[in-house]
């Protein structure tokens, strides 16, 4: 089943990819970063979505599978995230000649990375109980998930250098970006999908040597 | 009711009563704060950009980082002889105990800064034209959003082989949204920029200072109560 849901996802970016180069190619070629920049955008905020529901149902049922979901969900969203700022920057240099700027979205979306690394390197200072690690995870990852609203918000109803305005020409280019999104989506799902499973694999093998 | 009263002060004049006794980190505090506002005053020294925008930097800097040395303090103090299992068998409930210490780190940052804002005001040769009310709401507002998140994670510093490090990225990651309409507000009282602005960037993601004041008082309400609820988590054993 996960080998199938990676298989379609990368054949749907294949299929995307070449959909944005030929038919739904946008005008100066630089501006196509948005099939990779706005997916990952999407994929990053729900990443953020899945942990905040793993870090409530841990709170609430103390299971250890939510705990490596929230953190498989973590991982993901740390590399999309990270993608989502990479070519965020790529563009912003190409199109407005500056890696960064201070304004609303480009401040959100670095403190987006900022609190999936924090997450991640919480994950890694605390060793003594794996049980208190889980929760203060759990805990960070509803109090982190506060700030995202802020992020959304900023993406859609602030000033920015954003255009929300931003209209495709043809019907082949939004089609490129949703088989992309489409594809990225699945690929988040399997992964953390996969990682999920790792963690499982990691905690129950050390349960067994220490016992 | 009366009985949460009774505990919550209980806890509160306990912890302020050790530091004024021990006084183990209010100089600290306040030698590092003081120390923040010099370090940037020196490498103002030559900005183009008016002292007014350095003041405001320099004292969120200063509150940021003096916060977290009384944060980590809150529950450091518990660890010494095993205290902290004596505070959680006590029959109060663990909200209180974060609501207490909540509190003594706010008063600790209100007493910090009746030394460090006039070193502000000295180094960097700003002045509020009289606004001091709105100022010190903004201060207070400031002292409260700092002190939530840092209380509730000093509860785990122990947990971590890092110690300090960790509540020092936790708290300035997620305080990070907080400090655009604070810094704005500080702006608008200093005088550095314009009442209203618009178009592109952060201050005009802000907009007015009412909407400041609104903003800072919104994340206070959200995390402070988010905070209290989740205390109990990351008390328990």
């Amino acid at each position: 089943m996960r080998r199938i849901l990676v298989f379609s996802a990368f054949a749907l970016l294949l299929l995307s990819t070449w959909m944005a180069l030929t038919l739904g190619q946008i005008a100066p070629v630089k501006r196509n970063i948005l099939y990779a920049h706005v997916p990952s955008s999407v994929c990053a905020l729900l990443c953020f979505v899945v942990l905040l529901i793993a870090s409530i149902c841990y709170l609430r049922t103390g299971k250890e599978v939510w705990d490596c979901v929230g953190a498989a969900s973590a991982e993901v969203g740390a590399v999309f995230a990270t993608i989502l700022n990479v070519t965020g920057m790529i563009f912003s240099r190409a199109e407005w000649n500056t890696w960064w700027t201070p304004s609303p979205r480009l401040i959100t979306a670095a403190i987006l990375w900022f609190l999936y690394v924090v997450y991640l390197i919480i994950r890694t200072s605390i060793s003594q109980s794996q049980r208190r690690k889980a929760r203060v995870c759990a805990v960070f990852g509803i109090i982190a998930f506060l700030d995202v609203p802020m992020v959304i918000i900023s993406a859609r109803f602030m000033p920015d250098i954003h255009r929300p305005d931003f209209s495709f020409n043809s019907p082949w280019q939004s089609a490129a970006l949703m088989l992309s999104m489409l594809a990225t989506v699945i690929l988040a799902a399997a992964l953390i999908w996969l990682k999920t499973d790792i963690l499982k694999n990691k905690t129950r093998l050390e349960e067994e040597t220490i016992f | 009711m009366n009985y949460f009263c009774e505990s919550l002060w209980a806890i509160f004049i306990k912890d302020i009563v050790t530091e004024f006794r021990s006084k183990q980190v209010l100089p600290t505090m306040i030698v590092l704060g003081m120390l923040i506002v010099w370090v940037m005053r020196i490498v103002s020294e030559s900005a183009s950009a008016g002292n007014a925008v350095m003041g405001a930097a320099a004292l969120w800097i200063s509150l940021l980082f003096s916060g977290l040395l009384t944060q980590e303090r809150s529950f450091a103090v518990e660890e010494h002889a095993d205290c902290m299992s004596g505070l959680l068998l006590a029959p109060v409930e663990p909200e209180t105990i974060y609501i207490a210490k909540l509190l003594v780190n706010i008063i600790m940052l209100c007493v910090f800064e009746i030394v460090v804002v006039p070193v502000v005001f000295l180094a960097f040769a700003v002045s509020v034209d009289g606004r001091w009310v709105e100022f010190i709401t903004v201060l207070l507002l400031g002292n409260i959003g700092i002190s939530s998140v840092g209380t509730l994670f000093s509860a785990v510093v122990g947990l971590a082989r890092t110690r300090g490090s960790l509540l020092s990225i936790i708290v300035l990651v997620i305080l990070m949204p907080m400090m655009i309409p604070a810094t704005f507000a500080l702006l608008q009282l200093f005088n550095a920029i314009p009442t209203e602005i618009s178009g592109i960037g952060t201050l005009a993601f802000v907009g007015s200072f009412d909407a400041a004041m609104g903003y800072m008082v919104a994340f206070d309400a959200v995390f402070v109560v988010a905070c209290w609820l989740l205390f109990g988590f990351i008390i328990k054993e």
